[in-house]
């Protein structure tokens, strides 16, 4: 599936309307709704662009997953976000404070999980706990406590005084998760906290990343190419493609804005012949129709569609066994905006297509 | 400054390095060997002279008067023993501050590139001249701390190998003192200039090292010329010297400094 521009999900042009709304456009927010704002980011390394022109807010307690594949800008994002690197052009402002301007006291504020982890691995995960919590302003005895304290509560007593050579992936990522949280910080920046784990450690650094932005309420900023985590654990996303920002917001907003109506899966027992076809195109609201091993997909163009689609078929002598509304998943969602930043078209243009989670609801 | 977060990066730098043995096993090893067993060995070559001054009359007669002054007017048997822990070890002796300075500052700046640690410390809360101080005392400190202790461990060996043949404390000699006290610690810093430099380029601390090899043939090259006569270091020839060392020291740790950035790091990191 790789629609260019907006199109209903068996790829046809959807109807445009007057009102366009840019994917990546971004709605007002009071600035102490605000947790991180930026206008016209951009950073370069030499001649090649690495963030352009990046325009976003998150909330806080959001969590907003960066994603987007290798090279696309999400570690230059969290560069920049956290005053690591200077922007080229454009600003940006985290907690209310400029990351170059106020990058120390911003710095206090902020806890991250690099993607390496950047363990010393010559120290104890202690001594490497104890070492941020010093460069953190702690005193050290309030340091011994707080390490003490997180690495109970991370479950890492047992190996907290040996030294990070001989650690597991995985537990290398806790171990820089909790040194991320040692400061209790208000905005958390995760850059791809599960790669290199296998999926039982991602499982469980996802529930965390869940527990820690759920309960906790921190602005979460989580880059990720693993579309798993980004769905379960983001409100909102950031599609990023070579540096530029492709899309932004929520998974079923974008759906909406990439596709009109929903697609439903009709298990009628065995293929629908040609007859059948014919007749569940005349149905109303049914766009496209097309056989399937078990029948056939229909696009309707509202939920609510479909308990008439039910009678059609029944009334007509057919047996119906399932009827399966099946909305895009973030996955269809994020290849499709691939898809459209690798062959670019004219922006989108909105409709007035239900969101994806009106008609799933 | 930050005393508090300096004081950690230092402390976290020294730990680490005294878990590495290929870091720190040179840092005691040739300390070891130059200022304890090879004086050692000369003393007790000396005492089993029997008193005897041949074997350094040679060189002595190509030493202009000044140098060879005070070694040629005392007693055969102490000529040895004066020549060599007295004088030629002490350029020698300036690889230590060199050496210990430069291998902690490649592992100080380009190990953290190389253990790929850099990154997770520039998102620390620590700004940019108080992370370079840290890296730089914590290279310098512990230099000059090893030149140091090794110089007293090399007076008691020397004074006391030589005891029975010169009944007196001859070392430290005035050469020594400028030695110790103010080129050594020049030449710590000039080690530690030339390593920020050069770790700015390099991806590993040992291809740090490598690059800065360069550095310590001239000071061994300075030690050889001494050796065989053919560069004299008297004691003020020790103090200009010294003041050159210093004078380019500074000016490299200052332009590193000034290239010293996160935005600069973060982009090589």
């Amino acid at each position: 599936m790789t629609p260019l521009g907006r199109c209903d999900r068996t790829g046809s042009p959807a109807q445009e309307s007057t009102t366009t709304t840019r994917l990546d456009e971004v709605p007002a927010v009071a600035s102490r709704d605000v947790a991180i704002t930026t206008e016209g980011l951009s950073r370069a390394f030499g001649d090649q662009p690495a963030l352009d022109d990046l325009t976003i807010e998150v909330r806080p307690g959001e969590v907003l997953a960066l994603l987007g594949p290798n090279g696309a800008g999400k570690t230059t994002t969290v560069r920049l976000l956290n005053g690591v690197l200077t922007p080229d052009t454009g600003q940006a402002r985290v907690l209310g404070l400029d990351p170059i301007a106020d990058g120390d006291a911003l710095r206090h504020r902020t806890g991250v999980l690099t993607e390496n982890a950047g363990l010393d691995d010559r120290l104890t995960a202690r001594e490497n706990l104890l070492f941020t919590a010093r460069v953190r302003g702690m005193s050290r005895g309030e340091a011994e406590r707080r390490v003490t304290t997180m690495i109970d509560r991370f479950a890492m007593g047992d190996r907290a005084d040996d030294q990070t050579l001989g650690f597991s992936t995985g537990q290398r990522k806790r171990l820089a998760l909790v040194r991320a949280l040692l400061h209790d910080p208000e905005v958390l920046y995760l850059d791809e906290p599960t790669s290199g784990l296998d999926p039982a450690a991602t499982r469980e650094v996802v529930a965390l990343i869940d527990r820690l932005a759920r309960e906790d309420g921190r602005t979460v900023v989580l880059c990720t190419h693993f579309l798993g985590e980004a769905g379960r654990l983001a409100d909102r996303m950031a599609v990023l493609h070579r540096g530029r920002l492709q899309a932004f917001g929520r998974p079923d907003d974008l759906a909406a804005e990439l596709w009109t109506g929903l697609e439903v899966e009709l298990d009628l027992g065995r293929r629908a012949a040609a007859s059948l076809l014919d007749l569940l195109g005349s149905v109303p609201g049914v766009g496209a129709v097309a056989p399937s091993d078990e029948g056939a997909v229909v696009t309707i163009d509202d939920r609510a569609r479909v308990p008439g689609l039910n009678r059609a078929l029944v009334a007509a002598g057919v047996d119906v066994f399932a009827t399966r509304p099946r909305p895009p998943t973030l996955e269809d969602v994020y290849f499709a905006i691939e898809a459209r930043a690798a062959a670019p078209t004219p922006l989108p243009t909105a409709t007035a297509a239900p969101a994806i989670d009106e008609v799933d609801a | 400054m930050n005393w508090p977060a300096i004081r950690a990066v230092i402390g976290k730098d020294l730990t680490a390095v005294r878990r590495s043995k290929a870091v720190f096993l040179p840092m005691l090893l040739v300390p070891t060997l130059l200022l304890v067993v090879l004086p050692l060995v000369i003393g007790l070559a000396a005492r089993a002279s029997g008193g005897s001054g041949a074997e350094v009359s040679g060189l002595l007669d190509r030493l202009p008067g000044g140098l060879a002054g005070p070694i040629t007017s005392r007693p055969p048997g102490e000529q040895m023993l004066l020549l060599v822990n007295g004088y030629l070890l002490a350029p020698l002796f300036l690889i230590v501050p060199l050496m210990v300075s430069a291998v902690l500052a490649a592992d100080a700046f380009a190990g953290e590139k190389e253990r790929r640690t850099l990154e997770s410390l520039l998102h620390l809360p620590m700004a940019d001249k108080d992370l370079f101080v840290a890296k730089l005392l914590g290279a310098f400190v512990p230099a000059l701390a090893i030149s140091w202790i090794g110089f007293i461990l090399f007076a008691i060996v020397s004074n006391g190998v030589a005891w029975p043949v010169m009944h007196r404390i001859f070392v430290p000699t005035q050469l020594w003192m400028v030695m110790i006290l103010w080129v050594a610690p020049a030449v710590a810093a000039l080690g530690l200039g030339v390593m920020v430099r050069v770790s700015a380029r390099a991806q590993t601390a040992q291809e740090a090292n490598q690059l800065g090899g360069a550095v310590i043939l001239p000071l061994i090259f300075l030690a050889m010329g001494q050796a065989t006569g053919l560069l004299l270091v008297d004691l003020w020839m020790a103090i200009a010297i010294g003041a050159g060392f210093w004078v380019i020291a500074l000016w490299l740790i200052a332009r590193g400094a000034r290239r010293f950035d996160r935005d600069s790091l973060a982009a090589m990191a």
